[in-house]
């Protein structure tokens, strides 16, 4: 009886010991503490080539896993995209034309997709390995200049910020998560704002703008590259979806709805790109 | 005890390689089977409430390490589930294995959605919502099926523990 109840006392004293140690962590965290940065860092560079063996051996089960869970999946997909083909055959020229007014438009901004910033183009490598993580691993590090903080674009748009570097790898977080935020620029107008994630894939939330100046739908959003801010300017970012104002607090929030696809990501471009000082 | 302790820091890196490089390509729904969840609740239903804590703040904090969520999050949900897994199957009346599935599932699921309010309290409001029930439903369901395996790797890190407890009593 004494022995169980010393046990019990014991085991109580060791989980609390763990909950104030990982409250711990999570304060440390949330401020910034460098050597946690440093331990992913050091677990990317291991776990990569290791991770890529074993994704190498187990390639055939998730293959046979995809083929079992999503055959009906792929087996619609498949229809759709024939349909699809076949529209987007006849839509090839008019894409073209909507490509070319929307670089026009750009330039007529003064807005050069990237600017005369250098790019590296790498490979999606890794997904993310939890249930609720927004990132992705992509085949270039610090050995091809990346480092932490940098943009990462695909041919579309803005798609997220490299988090992690290790000397040929990087982990890149989405700008969809909602764990940091973007300023822009509404092109055409002098409406700046801060956009962030909402875990929705396609939708930015946008916000701080000054209910005076005026937006609409359908508008460019660009990424306003103001001073301390992690992204060059006039990086692509989507185009206004809905407005709307709340003129008590002089506020205009807005839903972007990204030009870039965040999922299913093959490529993607590192813009080798640091804020000044 | 040395060897107990090397035996369940294989377990948790081998879980961290499987969940990496095999379990993250299995998405259903956008949800995928969590080994390091497993092996934390499979180490409580083996070892108890404080081996499952233990194990499962271990396994969260290796889970920490892999993605961007906030560091210590995982470890603290983790070790929740252990914990929980522990203790429910030490006040369990008598033993079936439907019953160790039932329990691993019960505790995986309060790991989850742990995870995903604790989350949500720090900023990661894009946890909560219709993911949070895919995510739940999902691990639930791995959960059950990969348990019992897990157990039994649990109980070989047991080993020199299990005598250890008997010399005690």
């Amino acid at each position: 009886m004494a022995l169980t109840t010393r046990r019990s006392g014991r085991t109580r004293f060791t989980i609390l010991l763990l909950v104030l140690t990982a409250v711990t962590l999570l304060t440390l965290d949330g401020r910034g503490f460098g050597p946690i940065d440093s331990a992913r860092s050091g677990v990317l560079k291991v776990l990569s080539p290791v991770g890529d063996a074993a994704s190498a051996v187990f390639e055939p089960v998730s293959n046979a896993w995809n083929g079992a869970f999503r055959q009906g999946d792929l087996e619609a997909e498949n229809d759709r995209l024939r349909e699809e083909n076949e529209r987007l055959q006849g839509d090839v020229t008019a894409g073209q034309v909507a490509q070319q007014q929307l670089q026009q438009l750009l330039q007529n901004e003064g807005i050069t997709f990237t600017g005369d910033n250098p790019r590296v183009h790498a490979r999606v490598v890794a997904g993310s390995v939890g249930n609720f993580g927004t990132t992705l691993d992509l085949d270039k590090g610090s050995s091809s200049k990346v480092a932490k903080g940098m943009a990462v674009v695909t041919g579309e748009g803005l798609i997220g910020k490299v988090i992690q570097v290790s000397d040929d790898r990087c982990t890149v977080e989405l700008v969809t998560s909602g764990n940091y935020q973007v300023g822009f620029t509404a092109v055409g107008t002098a409406a700046v704002g801060v956009a962030q994630g909402t875990g929705s894939p396609t939708v930015l939330r946008g916000f701080n703008i000054d209910s005076s100046q005026k937006v609409e739908a359908n508008q460019i959003v660009v990424t306003g590259g103001t001073r301390k801010s992690s992204f060059p300017p006039d990086l692509p970012i989507g185009t206004i979806a809905t407005v709307r104002t709340n003129e008590a607090a002089r506020e205009t929030t807005v839903d972007i709805r990204l030009f870039a696809r965040t999922t299913d990501l093959t490529y993607a471009d590192i813009v080798l790109w640091q804020p000044a000082g | 005890m040395p060897k107990t302790l090397l035996r369940y820091a294989l377990l948790v890196a081998t879980a961290a390689i499987v969940q990496r490089a095999l379990f993250s390509a299995l998405r259903i729904d956008g949800a995928v089977p969590d080994a390091l969840l497993v092996l934390a609740v499979a180490s409580g239903i083996a070892g108890g409430a404080e081996r499952g804590a233990t194990v499962g703040f271990f396994s969260g904090l290796a889970l920490d390490l892999m993605t961007a969520t906030p560091f210590g999050l995982g470890a603290v949900a983790y070790l929740a589930a252990g914990a929980l897994a522990g203790a429910l199957d030490t006040a369990l009346v008598r033993s079936a294995r439907w019953l160790t599935m039932a329990v691993a599932a019960l505790s995986a699921v309060v790991g989850v959605v742990a995870f995903g309010l604790i989350g949500t309290l720090l900023g990661q409001a894009q946890m909560l919502g219709g993911h949070l029930v895919a995510v739940s439903a999902t691990v639930a369901v791995t959960t059950a099926v990969l348990v019992l395996p897990t157990v039994r790797a649990c109980r070989w890190a047991e080993h020199d523990a299990d005598r250890l407890r008997a010399a005690v009593r």
